[in-house]
């Protein structure tokens, strides 16, 4: 039969009809905006996230620690040798080697400041790594001339409580007591072990600027010394407690990390990669979404027992055309396409319907769940950074919008088919009798 | 009379059981018959006699229980579905009592549907449409739906469609059963016409002595069986 003709009849009988196949593409429209609906909520849901921690993140900065989650936290420390290969992997930028320093506190004058962790850096290296976090609020020359015996103090250690007066500027001396050893002494009760303290004069040579948490770490906590005054003070043999590594290209932190892994026995170091990590945060989300839209998608199978319905009674109401059709020369799947054109239609007519409404659905739901959360969640990703307003804006995805679409079509053809292969099936002659 | 003409349809012992509820009816019971090119036969008989479901089986819109029925060579016990359904499409012209055109479609609609159904283009097949329309003399009724046509002229709009597709045979059951005698007969005297003037072949069903008498040929009907054969006077008095 001449297609456009079957669709002409098709459409001739649902316009004939008109409430009953408004009812009837209305449960499909339901069904797809709440899918489309959920699915672009969750989109936008997702890419936010993601942007925001991309943005938090140093995406191309590895940081290598020791031990790892399933072996315990060994203290593996590393060496310059380590650095050294570590550089020499293919897409590796710079490799620095960091020591910490527990427990310090700086005095200058009858002023006193506690950090809770000095860090041991190499300046000149340690700077083009975080580049971007090291802003001056007051300095002395450039980290390359920094020497022996400088300092540089973060935000909120240089302003305890958030005073307005800094504890101290570049050019200033201070003085930083630190724990040297732990000394094991014989007392007549045992032995006993104390720690023993020692003080050293810093010139400062920079003060930081307030920047916050970045990805793991936040430099406002934190003051640096060089690494060789560190090694000065401890001696040998030179060790250190953190690799940080910058490479050329995040999408390589895969190979890199492997690369890396491969240089050291295994679980004796883990590698945290910002970009595997968000990939995993994605791919998380994406389950979510999906998880989400599957339940909405269940109203499109009620919607499909609707269409079910209906073309039963539609089949019974045509049981005589049927039968004429037959009479004439129809076979049993023009029969068939007919019915199923027609339910075909109203899948498509409900995509059409559906599509729109749910995307302007999910605009809703993002007002509604940003007026409810309005200055609820302070400082989470899903805030716009400028306003504090929570944001998530739904993304419209055409794969989705088309995949529900063609899901609606085929949910209203799969219920159509069988009344459609009732109606194919329907003996002419009784078909003709019918009344 | 010699039979020079070739025989287009056959029927050879054609039987036929119905289960009425609990009761086997033998409708048809070893039916023997044959029609030739160009003939206009007639099938006569009271009702209840098979006549109708004799009809069905010889127009392969249903299947008998024994015997073959045979179209243009063609034995329709061999055939699926579908392909019987296409000779009822290509070599049958149905013409049924209660003239059964689709309601929502207008007379050109209705006559063009085997076309459509034969995938023939639409440019074609409205033109052919049309004039067999104008051919049945509904020249200015091609646009009318069935509810606005009287009794007579919806069965013109029947006849036309069984006549599109130019078939080897036209079946009608009871074809002047619904209509007033008046408008039977102009029904009558149309087919009459188009055996005479096109070399239509055509079987009618019909209870009605006076219109089965109008055949070149009647088979008498009764209880499933033929009780008899004979010339009827092939013209239609006025």
């Amino acid at each position: 039969m001449r297609r456009k003709q079957i669709l002409t009849m098709a459409w001739a009988n649902m316009k004939q009809r008109r409430l009953r196949t408004s009812l009837t593409t209305l449960g499909v429209v339901i069904g797809i905006t709440a899918v489309i609906g959920l699915a672009s909520l969750g989109e936008g849901f997702r890419v936010t996230v993601t942007q925001r921690m991309e943005q938090g993140f140093e995406l191309n900065v590895l940081t290598i620690i020791p031990g790892s989650l399933f072996a315990g936290l060994s203290r593996e420390r590393f060496n310059d040798e380590h650095v050294q290969s570590i550089s020499e992997i293919n897409g590796i930028e710079i490799a620095t080697q960091v020591m910490q320093i527990g427990n310090v506190t700086l005095h200058k004058g009858d002023k006193e400041v506690r950090a809770f962790v000095a860090t041991a850096v190499n300046f000149t290296e340690f700077v083009q790594v975080f580049s971007d976090r090291f802003e001056f609020a007051s300095v002395n020359g450039s980290p390359e001339q920094w020497k022996n015996n400088t300092i540089v103090i973060g935000y909120k250690v240089n302003h305890p409580n958030d005073t307005e007066i800094p504890f101290a500027s570049a050019g200033n001396n201070v003085s930083m007591t630190y724990l040297k050893k732990m000394e094991q002494v014989l007392t007549p009760s045992g032995v006993k072990t104390t720690p023993i303290y020692e003080t050293r004069n810093f010139t400062v040579s920079g003060t930081l600027q307030k920047k916050g948490t970045s990805g793991l770490t936040n430099f406002d906590y934190w003051i640096f010394i060089p690494l060789d005054t560190a090694r000065e003070i401890y001696g040998p043999p030179y060790e250190s407690d953190l690799i940080f590594v910058k490479v050329s290209n995040p999408d390589d932190s895969d190979r890199i990390s492997e690369n890396i892994e491969a240089l050291f026995p295994p679980y004796r170091i883990s590698i945290l990669a910002p970009v595997t990590f968000i990939r995993q945060v994605d791919y998380i989300l994406s389950l979510i979404q999906l998880f989400l839209t599957s339940i909405a998608s269940i109203s499109l199978l009620v919607a499909g027992i609707g269409i079910m319905n209906i073309t039963t009674v539609s089949v019974m109401e045509r049981t005589r055309e049927i039968g004429i059709m037959k009479a004439i020369g129809a076979k049993n799947t023009t029969i068939l396409t007919m019915f199923l054109a027609e339910t075909a239609l109203i899948g498509l007519l409900g995509g059409l319907i559906g599509v729109p409404t749910g995307y302007g659905l999910s605009y809703l739901l993002s007002i509604i769940i940003s007026r409810f959360t309005m200055g609820q969640q302070q400082g989470t990703v899903f805030q716009n950074p400028e306003t504090q307003h929570p944001m998530v804006t739904p993304i419209f995805s055409p794969t989705w919008a088309i995949g529900a679409m063609l899901f609606g079509i085929i949910i209203c053809v799969l219920f159509g088919l069988y009344p459609a292969r009732k109606a194919a099936k329907l003996n002419p002659v009784e078909a003709l009798r019918y009344e | 009379m010699v039979y020079s003409m070739p025989v287009i349809l056959e029927a050879k012992e054609v039987g036929k059981t119905y289960r009425m509820g609990k009761v086997q009816v033998s409708a048809l019971r070893g039916i023997t018959l044959e029609v030739e090119k160009g003939e206009f036969l007639a099938i006569f008989g009271p009702s209840g006699s098979g006549k109708s479901t004799l009809l069905h089986v010889l127009g392969g819109l249903d299947r008998p229980d024994k015997g073959n029925v045979f179209i243009d060579g063609i034995n329709l016990s061999t055939l699926n579905d579908a392909k019987l359904a296409e000779v009822r499409l290509r070599k049958i012209g149905f013409v049924f009592q209660f003239f059964n055109l689709l309601p929502r479609l207008t007379a050109l609609r209705n006559v063009e549907l085997p076309l459509t159904l034969a995938d023939v283009s639409e440019k074609e097949s409205i033109q052919k449409a049309t004039d067999i329309l104008e051919l049945v003399g509904l020249k200015d009724r091609i646009n009318h739906r069935p509810t606005e046509l009287s009794g007579g002229e919806q069965q013109r709009v029947a006849i036309a469609r069984a006549l599109i597709n130019d078939p080897k045979i036209v079946l009608a059951d009871e074809p002047t059963g619904n209509l007033d005698t008046t408008t039977g007969w102009e029904i009558v005297r149309l087919m009459k016409r188009l055996n005479e003037e096109k070399g239509q072949t055509f079987v009618i069903v019909t209870h009605d002595q006076s219109v089965a008498e109008t055949a070149n040929r009647m088979i008498y009907l009764k209880d499933g069986v033929v009780h008899g054969v004979k010339k009827g006077s092939g013209s239609v008095r006025l």
